[in-house]
């Protein structure tokens, strides 16, 4: 009964367009004293590009850690192309703050990583992974070791190691946080190209609520303590997009929408 | 490291372990008692906890040995962690210092100390002075190294700032780098402690008339198991109560290592600047 | 340090450097001399201080002239051998399997920390009672005691893995012994390393301890002979003999842990990294040619 209702949904879903899908989803930490999240319920379309705002602590690390199964929910229904969420699966790959690269392997290693762990590496593998790494500006350092390359150059051999997983939806959280404004703008342009390219499903959690309009096409603003996702607020330029975006009236009265949903809560 | 209320649920995390070690120790006794173990070479735990009633109760002959032993490896200790202290905060003051001394404690580090043993017997003879020497000689080398090593690692940011505050060198030092290198020193102070007690007792097992070293060889080779066993288990009792005194004090001292310390502290010191305020 | 004389002495400081080694040396000599005269004129009881000269003559007698050290060395160097890798085979196996089932490390904390108060060298009698004189309880006790520093560090290196590392690696699909072997254990082994170093030294020690108690062969009975006989010279002369063996094993363990974890220093990653854009590279020659 219970595989019937869920292969139901994944029709329907389908169907839609949406490949995550969330409802009341809630989890607490320590037996029910730390409520992280709390009755988040949302969407999220094919292909789009999502980011998540919200003060610090609110749960947005949390929820990225659901869906893609790391932790358990403690409520409500969690569903990823349909399927429900338990445990780790393969069709999310993530990213982190920090690079977690492995310091003993070198750059393409790094970026083998996740094939390795599933099967043994072709030479076909071989060559995206080099594919992969001049796509994120990186083909003279694929045998350099990360403690050889700057913190933007980390986060980039992160990034071809998430998009070598091949998984058709990616998990940012907050991936350029350590780095430099500069480093950190000019990652998140190339960051939009390759993913339109790739043709990704992204959620993308940032404190920075420009660079989170910015990119997305539509916006999660989460409030905090406990986190409960406030309202998803569509972001409808047109792409390609340019930084001279962000200084048009248009942007700037987004921007001051979600500052507000922010500020009232 | 506990929270206050953790204590009420000390048996439900208690009682799991006990019933393994009831469990074990009856297994144990079956293996034995059902003859597919040798017993002298290993004694049922009854047999221990006999030889333990006998040593402590009965005869009550340990606490001679277990004072003696105990006594050693603190009076080494003391020496031992003065001396590598005063020279490692001598090293730390003056590069000359430690420039031209360090080599030659590097030389004793490599050196194991324990082949010093029948040679420092020799020097101070039987008693407890050869037991205190070899102690202090032992334990000395994690203290000086893990205190230096602290004194050293300044951060140059830090050491900036008080100097912009316009701070003194003996400022500096004090107010900085030692609070720097306290949980480090500590760390090295705890190994220094048990090295020191091997040293008593490496020192015991060589020649001696007294201590717990004595009482193991001299069990030991009467093929006692169950005595030297119980013997073991009483220097472990020296090593806990010599490692849970160190723990209290680095808990005590390095409170900010430790939250439930820190917050204790926090308040207190809250309190003595409410009260300061009031006055 | 070594760095900051490298350095200076790259940068012109020649002479600087020049000058503290001969300051260095003038020390030594002033100590060793003052100690000979002392000697000579009857100042030091040359039981508790035999003079340099009286140590140099024993390191030729034991050498050379008697050669009678060179057995010793041998049967105790082995035993240490022996002893050490068993024991850090065996201590660093039971912390991998310890560190990553949190049931086994629940329940074997306490008696952990027991073991980790017990003077662990004092079982030396114990197991010579047990196992009888001759090589295998000298053996046991050298396992015994290097057991301990491996199986403590690859425990600690195996329980503080990197969260976020670990939970790429989950979020990859990656199965326990892949976690372990890809993961887990690299980054361990800076720690696992220092607990090798840790353990070679108390086989040392170990080795010692048990030759005392049975006074049969090895270096330890060696100086305790000589000790007896109230031959200090010779004594001295075995106790700078381990000194040279330590020494040898620190630089040895230094220059190993640098090659096990190159990534952990300059010339390392230089080195590794060639290594392997070279095997890539025949590896795609070897592909195109096919
Ligand atoms: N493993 C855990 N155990 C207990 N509490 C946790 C755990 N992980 C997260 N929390 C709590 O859940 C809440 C949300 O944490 P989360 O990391 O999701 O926040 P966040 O929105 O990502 O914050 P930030 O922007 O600072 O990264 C916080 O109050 C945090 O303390
Ligand atoms: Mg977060």
């Amino acid at each position: 009964m219970n595989t019937m209702q869920s292969s139901a949904q994944a029709a329907t879903a389908a169907r839609r367009g949406i490949v995550i899908e969330g409802r009341d989803v809630g989890k607490s930490f320590g037996g029910g004293s730390v409520i992280a999240l709390e009755g988040a319920s949302f969407s999220v379309k094919a292909g789009s590009f999502v980011s998540l705002v919200g003060p610090s602590g609110c749960g947005k690390s949390t929820l990225l850690r659901l869906i893609a199964g790391l932790i358990d929910r403690t409520s409500g229904q969690l569903t990823v192309h349909g399927r429900d969420v338990k445990g780790p699966h393969s069709d999310v790959g993530m990213m982190f703050q920090r690079a977690t690269l492995l310091e003993w392997r070198t750059a393409i290693e790094n970026v083998l990583l996740p094939v390795e762990l599933q099967r043994t590496v072709t030479a076909a593998d071989r060559a995206r992974a080099t594919e992969l790494l001049a796509m994120v500006g990186l083909k003279d350092f694929a045998f350099s070791f990360p403690s050889q390359l700057s913190g933007g150059m980390q986060q980039r051999v992160a990034l071809a190691r998430l998009l070598q997983t091949g998984a058709d939806i990616l998990l940012l959280d907050e991936p350029f946080g350590a780095l430099d404004e500069f480093t950190r703008e000019r990652l998140n342009i190339e960051l939009m190209r390759i993913v339109g390219e790739v043709g990704a499903t992204t959620l993308f959690v940032t404190h920075n609520i420009l660079e989170a309009i910015f990119l997305a096409d539509e916006v999660m603003v989460m409030t905090p303590r406990p986190g409960r996702l406030a309202r998803m607020v569509h972001v409808p330029f047109a792409r390609p997009r340019t930084p001279e975006l962000t200084l048009t009236p248009e942007f700037n009265a987004l921007v001051a929408e979600v500052r507000d949903i922010l500020g009232t809560h | 490291m506990h929270e206050p209320r953790d204590f009420l649920f000390w048996p439900a995390r208690v009682l799991p372990h006990l019933a393994l070690l009831v469990a074990l120790l009856g297994l144990w006794e079956w293996a034995v008692a059902s003859g597919s173990v040798d017993t002298i070479m290993v004694p049922r735990p009854s047999a221990i906890m006999a030889a333990i009633f006998e040593l402590y109760v009965t005869k009550g002959s340990i606490y001679q040995h277990f004072f003696i032993t105990l006594a050693e490896a603190v009076f080494g200790f003391l020496i031992g962690a003065g001396v590598a202290i005063a020279l490692a905060v001598s090293s730390s003051l003056s590069e000359n210092f430690e420039r031209y001394v360090s080599p030659y404690a590097v030389v004793l580090n490599v050196t194991p100390g324990i082949a010093l043993t029948p040679i420092i017997i020799a020097w101070f003879g039987y008693g407890m002075g050869s037991k205190i020497a070899l102690a202090a000689v032992i334990c000395f080398f994690p203290i000086f190294v893990n205190t230096l090593t602290g004194l050293r690692q300044t951060d140059p940011d830090r050491e900036e700032l008080f100097r912009s505050f316009g701070a003194s060198r003996r400022q500096v030092f004090t107010q900085l780098r030692v609070p720097a290198a306290l949980p480090l020193m500590f760390a090295g102070l705890k190994i220094g402690l048990t090295t020191a007690l091997i040293g008593a007792v490496v020192a015991e097992f060589a020649q001696a008339t007294a201590g717990v070293g004595v009482l193991m060889s001299r069990f030991s080779f009467a093929l006692d198991m169950a005595s030297s066993l119980a013997t073991l288990l009483s220097m472990t009792l020296i090593g806990l109560l010599l490692f849970y005194t160190m723990e209290f004090l680095d808990d005590r001292v390095v409170f900010w290592r430790r939250d439930a310390r820190m917050s204790a502290v926090s308040r207190a010191r809250a309190r003595a600047w409410a009260s300061g305020a009031e006055k | 340090m070594a760095d900051v004389v490298t350095q200076m002495a790259a940068t012109g400081g020649k002479s600087l450097r020049q000058r503290q080694n001969a300051t260095h040396i003038g020390i030594f000599l002033t100590l060793i001399l003052l100690w000979e005269l002392g000697a000579l004129m009857g100042w030091l009881d040359p039981l508790f201080f035999p003079a340099p000269s009286a140590i140099l003559t024993s390191f030729w007698r034991i050498y050379f002239a008697q050669g009678n050290i060179w057995y010793h060395l041998y049967v105790s160097l082995g035993l240490v051998f022996a002893g050490f890798t068993a024991g850090s085979i065996l201590g660093i196996g039971l912390g991998a399997v310890v560190g990553m089932n949190g049931l086994v490390r629940r329940f074997l904390q306490p008696y952990v920390i027991v073991l980790e108060a017990t003077p662990r060298i004092a079982v030396a009698p114990l197991l010579i009672a047990a196992l009888g004189f001759g090589a295998t309880s000298k053996i046991a006790i050298i396992m015994l005691v290097c057991f301990f520093a491996p199986f403590i560090n690859t425990l600690s290196g195996v329980i503080n893995v990197d969260r976020d590392r670990m939970e790429l690696m989950r979020s990859l699909g990656a199965s326990k012994l892949q976690v372990l072997r890809k993961l887990v254990l690299p980054e361990a082994v800076p720690v696992i390393m220092a607990g090798e170093r840790l353990a070679l030294t108390s086989a040392l020690s170990g080795v010692l301890v048990a030759e005392f108690i049975q006074r049969d062969q090895g270096i330890g009975t060696l100086i305790l002979t000589y000790t007896r006989n109230l031959n200090m010279a010779s004594a001295f002369a075995c106790i700078l003999t381990l000194t040279l063996i330590g020494f040898l094993i620190f630089k040895g363990m230094e220059k190993l842990d640098h090659h096990i974890a190159y990534w952990k220093n300059e010339a390392g990653l230089r080195r590794v990294g060639a290594k392997r854009a070279q095997a890539w590279a025949t590896a795609q020659r070897g592909q195109s040619n096919a």
